[in-house]
């Protein structure tokens, strides 16, 4: 049996060599829990508003694509190390992180809206200003802002962070907080789903969604931006928004 | 019959309304297939160097028997999540930063590889404290018997004393088993699509997060019952009966 132990040992280092260059594949970094940009459906696989527009930039432009869910508190970070080549997966593009990494042109705006259970008497700024519990999902770019604007012209609430925007909802109907600030595109999500209602916009600046690409990656950016151009004159365009409904229209 | 009749009816329910589709359920349970391997991993390298390093602490010189203990206090004393993020954002880049230098060649280290090798690295030093114990209860008269016959010490070690150390571990082994197969999970925060994140996705789309997480958990349970079965088994088949027992239920 343990003559057998290194072989089974050396066959399991293997399976980690990374596969032999063929035809490069893109890998495309996703947040597999943010409907209806990003998420696995009914068929198991990765789908969503981003993930269908980078499968027809990637067949328009010729390079293919490969979605890997990942932690989106660690996406950009896997971004700067090489291990994704993109991240198509409503990525904001915020100053700090155009210091990190490049960003394509913008393709949406995206508002912050504020969540809370269906029966509550709540409106968007007292549930922002009267210290109550409010959630986030840890690692966005709401997240970030919502605790630099804590406390100044009225605000004032507790944050708590969470590893996605469905959690944070979820959580608003359990009552361990009294609302959550989310893109209103997943917000739409949820308010579909469980007993939440949006009630308005959390005061915060809009925001707009950009494909994000490594510094020193001029090659995938140039990819990016002509997939993104075309796709956006293209019908097929508006054909995604209005299957996946995102929300708003730009 | 109505009893049963009316769970299967409201069994089939709940999975319809969480939206659960045959490759929905596919998609999950391939998540089982990534899980399973990163244990067999993890429980490999374990096993390989929790051996070697039992050894020296109980055979070797003195200097190396602390070295072992300095390990070993190291991968008890710091949580698996902080060495997974450890690896993946820190060492693995330095890694491949290194590889690119000397080789010239852009190598990636998967996300799977740095989890089996964080699991591996931190389940050789409960192995090894395993082994030790189990090393330490054969008659100390064996290993100089051997020694007196002209084996050397590493063939006494690997003639004599393991064979009978790893029969009499096997209980505890499984043990291990059961710890590792749980924290496989934390794996879900380098990117790695086994089982919990699978199943978070999902959730994160039908918003059924009780049943979602009721299965996995049942998904977790039934991989270490079934694991655990088959080591006990294993070991009735190679136990040495007499041989002082680990598992004091005997």
């Amino acid at each position: 049996m343990f003559k057998k132990l290194p072989v089974l040992f050396a066959l399991l280092m293997l399976l980690s060599v990374p596969a032999l260059a063929q035809d490069k594949v893109f890998v495309n970094g996703i947040d597999a829990n943010f409907p209806p940009f990003a998420y696995i459906g009914p068929d198991g696989k990765a789908t969503g508003f981003d993930v269908d527009a980078m499968n027809w930039i990637a067949k328009e432009m010729g390079f293919k694509v490969e979605h890997k869910p990942m932690e989106w508190s660690g996406i950009v970070a896997s971004l700067k190390a090489r291990k994704i080549d993109m991240i198509s997966s409503g990525l904001s593009k915020t100053e700090e992180r155009a210091t990190q990494i490049d960003f394509s042109a913008p393709y949406w705006t995206i508002k912050q809206v504020v969540v809370v259970a269906k029966d509550s008497t709540l409106t968007a700024d007292q549930a922002l200003k009267s210290g109550l519990r409010v959630g986030v999902q840890s690692g966005t770019s709401d997240a970030k802002t919502m605790a630099d604007v804590n406390g100044q012209e009225g605000r004032e609430y507790e944050l708590v962070e969470y590893p996605s925007s469905a959690l944070a909802a979820q959580d608003v109907l359990n009552g361990r907080i009294d609302a959550a600030v989310m893109n209103d595109a997943p917000a739409a999500a949820a308010a579909a789903k469980i007993d939440v209602k949006i009630v308005g916009e959390a005061g915060l600046p809009n925001e707009v969604f950009a494909i994000g690409v490594a510094k020193d990656d001029p090659e995938t950016l140039k990819l990016v931006n002509e997939g993104l151009a075309k796709i956006m004159a293209d019908p097929y365009w508006q054909e995604l928004i209005e299957k996946y409904q995102p929300g708003q229209v730009q | 019959m109505d009893m049963l009749s009316a769970a299967a009816f409201s069994l089939t329910e709940m999975f319809r309304s969480a939206d659960l589709t045959w490759p929905t359920a596919l998609y999950l349970l391939g998540g089982v297939g990534e899980t399973v391997l990163l244990v067999m991993g993890g429980m490999a390298l374990g096993l390989l160097l929790g051996t070697v390093m039992a050894s020296v602490q109980v055979y070797g010189p003195a200097w190396a028997g602390r070295l072992v203990g300095l390990y070993v206090w190291f991968f008890r004393g710091v949580p698996i999540l902080v060495l997974m993020f450890l690896f993946f954002f820190g060492l693995s880049t330095q890694l491949e930063a290194a590889v690119f230098a000397v080789f010239g060649v852009r190598a990636t280290v998967s996300e799977f590889a740095c989890a089996v090798v964080v699991l591996g690295l931190c389940s050789t030093a409960y192995q090894s404290q395993i082994f030790r114990g189990a090393m330490q209860s054969i008659p100390a008269g064996q290993f100089k018997a051997a020694l007196a016959l002209g084996l050397s010490p590493a063939g006494a070690v690997r003639g004599v004393i393991l064979p009978q150390a790893l029969r009499i571990s096997i209980p505890a082994w499984s043990n291990e088993y059961s710890i590792m197969l749980k924290d496989s999970a934390i794996a879900y925060v380098i990117g790695v699509s086994e089982v919990m994140s699978r199943f978070k996705a999902v959730a994160s789309t039908n918003h059924k997060t009780l049943l979602m997480y009721i299965l996995a958990g049942v998904v977790y349970y039934v991989l270490t019952a079934a694991g655990v079965r088959l080591l006990l088994k294993l070991y009735e088949t190679v136990r040495i009966p007499g041989l002082a027992d680990m598992d004091a239920s005997q």
